[in-house]
């Protein structure tokens, strides 16, 4: 069978993720192979402890990403995430330096703001009718003007040392075990549930060996995960988090009502309209997750520099954006997925490190970093059929 | 020399082997205004599109002589260049230029250093607005400051700057006002004196009649007549254009009427930009259980601005009291009006219909997706369950129940769409335009459906531009003309030529 163009692009499309996945590989055997040193015993890329680093500089990234990819497919854009980010970071330094809060009280209250800004770019959007991209660019200019204020423009620390875990800490080994073998028995648990159900209403369901075999697979991998991170010094504290992040996320998009809706405003709005769905609330709540995820990051953020900087966040839109659409999340909206911005934040951040471990000179890293972007959107273009002209 | 300035003999065009217009002829002197008429979907648009090279020489069969001389355009320029200039129903201005950009859009004069002379555009402006007798407009306002009439008329200025010798005015009238439409008449007559030629497009048959000294008619693609005005009246003109015979198309069903269940009084609606127009105007109506009840009339008879006041999607000004089951409600959204068991299946399929990129089964639940979820997750199997039952109901034919709605046919996306709608279990079923664009098969799917629904009690307002489809399904019609409600008739012995009649505002005797 010879493989034409068009079989190539149907692989390509119905296999977006697959296609990233094989990106990655690329991209770490290249970045392998060119920091091999015979001396030091081996790649310096492919190590536990520069996994571990890569994982932890992306996690940030992609807590933004994840939530970035919902206002992107619901067809807004939000570029105010990094001042926010700054802002509620700033908040969480302040409370834990400057008044001793405990730090529960500092992650409700951050929280709190998080959803409160959130929900307010949200009902300017949804509500009155705001272009999402003027309310943001003025939340940019905004958000980072509180921050400046609030910090006086200096940087605020020594945080406190249970701050400084949420950003800075790892999971003992026996605990990151523990986490991988209940992950896989709830996958277990929830095929056979859908196995069941599937039969209950009279579905086809796939044989059982496909069943086992796919479950085996993400053993390994889960197996993989773990066992690499515990070689250095366990599953760092925000990997963990993002992970999460990613479990809720993508059962909110695929399993809830919200979810469904956010692909169905940002496919054809005026039709999920007449269908009796309230847009503008699905619009404005996913603003509000977008505000959570900068409740997150920022606190991450702070967690991670023991302090809290006037300019934290800075430019961390721009990142979060890029990645959705690397992860293959549409333009004009109705198209993307959590998983794929993910796999998004994970090329950045390969090309980052990998970059500055060749020690590459950054404003190289910015070019690269561009022409990346450009040529991923260009790629999936090719491979949906989209071209123009 | 030929005395006819345009001849069109034997023009045929067919879509991957469906004729849509077959063997047409139409001939236009020079001076004189041809009205050309047809229902909805008769072929006047394809006719237009082939004189304007919309579809190029060599895509269509048939000859057309422009001033004796065979006219081979392959574009719209040339046929621009050659003097024949159309003019749309819907503007084409760009609303944010001034009067004098948009007339001398691509023919821009310029000044030696290669810039827009705007001294020489305005003044070029002025003077055609002049012979329009439109002096009090400013042309170097941006057009959005004048109203649809007004901006009809500077389509037309933009027309005679490109010297037409032919004009076609596709319903030229269907969004101005009374005054605004006599204002463009007595224009038309006047070019007329000077020696330029038009062609007509109305449904409205007394403007037809006011100012065309030949009529055509077509009707379902094939040329009816062409006549003298003067061997003719509107009523002539409605037969030659209905003249068809009612086929048994239509599973008609006996059903049981009930009593009211929905009453709209005076309801009266706004046009979003034209904010002084009204588009529908003082319209009350009773629906009741079981009934069907059709809502007949031309295109711009503001039947579905109607619907949408119904199902609370009017976006503009709007006024009136709506009962249902004997209590007043206030629908202020769609989903008000779903919740109370009001559903609108739109005209637009495209735009309101569907969500493109979503399966046809998410597309069907979308309007009741709540019921398929416990403590707020989708129970995925119930729905997918519930998609099978539904696409095995409606015969969606897909592949797969979660293939993306886009990717189907017009019938089957149409199919899902009423799907969806039916889901909630109206009390009242809105249809706007249900069968258009949809193969034959699937119209008869749908008006199978449609018996059923009323056999169940479902009240049914079924708005629909196809006359046989109206007097086939309909127990009682309902005529809309300008946004009035002009007749309001029970089906027994009620023939299109008087639905069309009353559409166009020539009332026979009452029936109802």
């Amino acid at each position: 069978m010879t493989l034409t163009k068009k079989d190539v692009r149907k692989f390509l499309s119905e296999y977006k993720i697959v296609a990233l996945l094989i990106v990655i590989a690329i991209i770490w055997a290249f970045f392998g192979y060119l920091t091999y040193d015979s001396d030091l015993g081996g790649s310096q890329f492919l190590t536990p402890r520069n996994f571990s680093n890569l994982l932890r500089q992306m996690a940030i990234t992609g807590m933004l990403a994840s939530a970035m990819v919902f206002v992107i497919v619901a067809g807004e854009i939000d570029l105010s995430v990094g001042s926010l980010l700054g802002l509620l970071g700033g908040i969480a330094a302040v409370l834990d330096v400057t008044y001793s809060w405990p730090l529960w009280a500092t992650i409700i209250l951050v929280i709190v703001m998080g959803l409160f800004f959130g929900l307010m770019v949200g009902w300017l959007t949804a509500y009155l009718g705001i272009p999402s991209f003027i309310v943001t660019l003025g939340g940019q200019l905004a958000f980072r003007g509180m921050v400046l204020g609030l910090t006086g423009g200096i940087t605020i620390a020594p945080v406190s040392s249970d701050l400084k875990f949420i950003g800075q800490g790892y999971l003992p080994e026996l605990v990151g075990d523990a986490g991988g073998v209940l992950l896989f028995l709830v996958l277990v648990f929830l095929a056979l549930r859908t196995r069941m159900n599937r039969q209950k209403h009279n579905l086809s369901v796939s044989t059982m060996p496909a069943e086992v075999g796919r479950l085996l697979f993400a053993g390994v991998i889960i197996l993989g995960f773990v066992m690499t991170l515990n070689d250095y010094q366990g599953v760092p504290v925000p990997v963990l988090v993002l992970l999460i992040i990613l479990a809720v996320f993508t059962i909110v998009g695929n399993k809830t009502t919200f979810g469904r809706h956010i692909y169905a405003v940002g496919s054809n709005m005026e039709a999920t309209r007449l269908s009796g769905v309230n847009v503008a609330y699905v619009k404005m709540m996913v603003f509000a997750l977008m505000g959570l995820m900068c409740a997150f990051a920022g606190l991450t953020t702070t967690a991670r520099l023991a302090a809290g900087t006037p300019s934290a966040g800075f430019g961390n839109e721009l990142d979060a954006i890029a990645s959705c659409f690397i992860g293959g999340t549409s333009m004009r909206g109705g198209v993307g997925s959590v998983s794929g911005a993910l796999v998004g934040a994970v090329i950045m951040a390969s090309l980052d490190n990998g970059m500055s471990m060749m020690g590459i000179d950054t404003f190289w890293q910015q070019i690269v970093k561009g022409i990346i972007l450009v040529a991923a959107v260009y790629m999936d273009i090719v491979s949906s059929g989209n071209q123009r002209g | 020399m030929s005395d006819y300035l345009l001849e069109m003999h034997d023009i045929t065009k067919d879509f991957n082997g469906v004729k849509a217009i077959d063997g047409i002829h139409l001939q236009v002197r020079r001076g004189e205004c041809v009205g050309l008429c047809g229902e909805n979907g008769a072929g006047k648009s394809t006719l237009m599109k082939v004189l304007s090279a919309v579809y190029p020489y060599g895509t269509w069969s048939g000859q057309i002589l422009w001033e004796g001389k065979e006219l081979k355009a392959r574009n719209i320029r040339e046929t621009e260049e050659a003097g024949i200039v159309i003019i749309h129903q819907e503007l084409m201005m760009v609303p944010h230029l001034t009067v004098a950009e948009n007339i001398f859009l691509g023919s821009e004069p310029r000044n030696m250093a290669g810039f827009i002379d705007y001294d020489l555009m305005n003044a070029q402006a002025e003077k055609l607005m002049a012979r329009l007798k439109m002096s009090d407009i400013n042309v170097a306002l941006p057009v959005y400051n004048y109203s649809g009439g007004k901006q009809q008329l500077v389509e037309i200025a933009k027309a005679l700057n490109k010297n037409a010798k032919l004009l076609i005015l596709d319903e030229p009238t269907s969004a101005l006002t009374t005054a605004e439409t006599k204002t463009l008449l007595n224009l038309i007559k006047e070019f007329k004196a000077n020696g330029m030629a038009c062609v007509y497009i109305s449904h409205k048959l007394e403007e037809v009649a006011e100012i065309a000294d030949t009529v055509t008619v077509i009707r379902d693609g094939t040329h009816i007549g062409t006549q003298p005005m003067a061997e003719l009246d509107t009523n002539k003109i409605i037969t030659m254009m209905v003249g068809r015979e009612m086929k048994n198309l239509f599973p008609r069903e006996t059903h049981a009427i009930g009593d009211v269940v929905f009453e709209a009084k005076n309801i009266s609606c706004w046009d979003v930009t034209n904010r002084e127009r009204k588009v529908v105007d003082n319209v009350s109506f009773e629906l009741r259980k079981g009934e069907i009840l059709g809502v007949a009339g031309l295109v711009g008879a503001g039947r579905t601005e109607l619907a949408c006041k119904l199902f609370g999607c009017w976006n503009g000004d709007h006024e009136g009291k709506i009962f249902l089951e004997g209590q007043e409600i206030s629908v202020r959204a769609p989903r008000d009006a779903v919740r109370l068991g009001i559903c609108m299946v739109p005209e637009d399929r495209k735009r309101h219909g569907i969500v493109p990129l979503m399966g046809v089964g998410y597309n069907i639940t979308m309007s009741v997706l709540k019921r398929y979820t416990t403590s707020g997750f989708i129970q995925s199997e119930a729905e997918l369950a519930e998609i099978q039952n539904q696409i095995i109901r409606m015969k969606v034919k897909t592949a797969e129940p979660l293939l993306p709605i886009a990717s189907l046919s017009g019938g089957n996306q149409q199919k899902a769409v009423v799907a969806k709608m039916l889901l909630p279990e109206p009390k009242v079923l809105i249809l706007d335009e249900p069968t258009r664009g949809i193969d034959v098969g699937a119209k008869y799917e749908i008006y199978k459906l449609i018996f059923e629904l009323a056999k169940q009690g479902v009240a049914v307002l079924m708005i629909s531009s196809e006359m046989p489809e109206v007097l086939g399904i309909s127990d009682r019609v309902l005529v809309m003309g300008e946004g009035k409600l002009r007749g309001n008739y029970v089906n027994e012995g009620l023939t299109q030529e008087k639905v069309l009649a009353a559409a166009i505002g020539q009332p026979t005797t009452e029936v109802a």
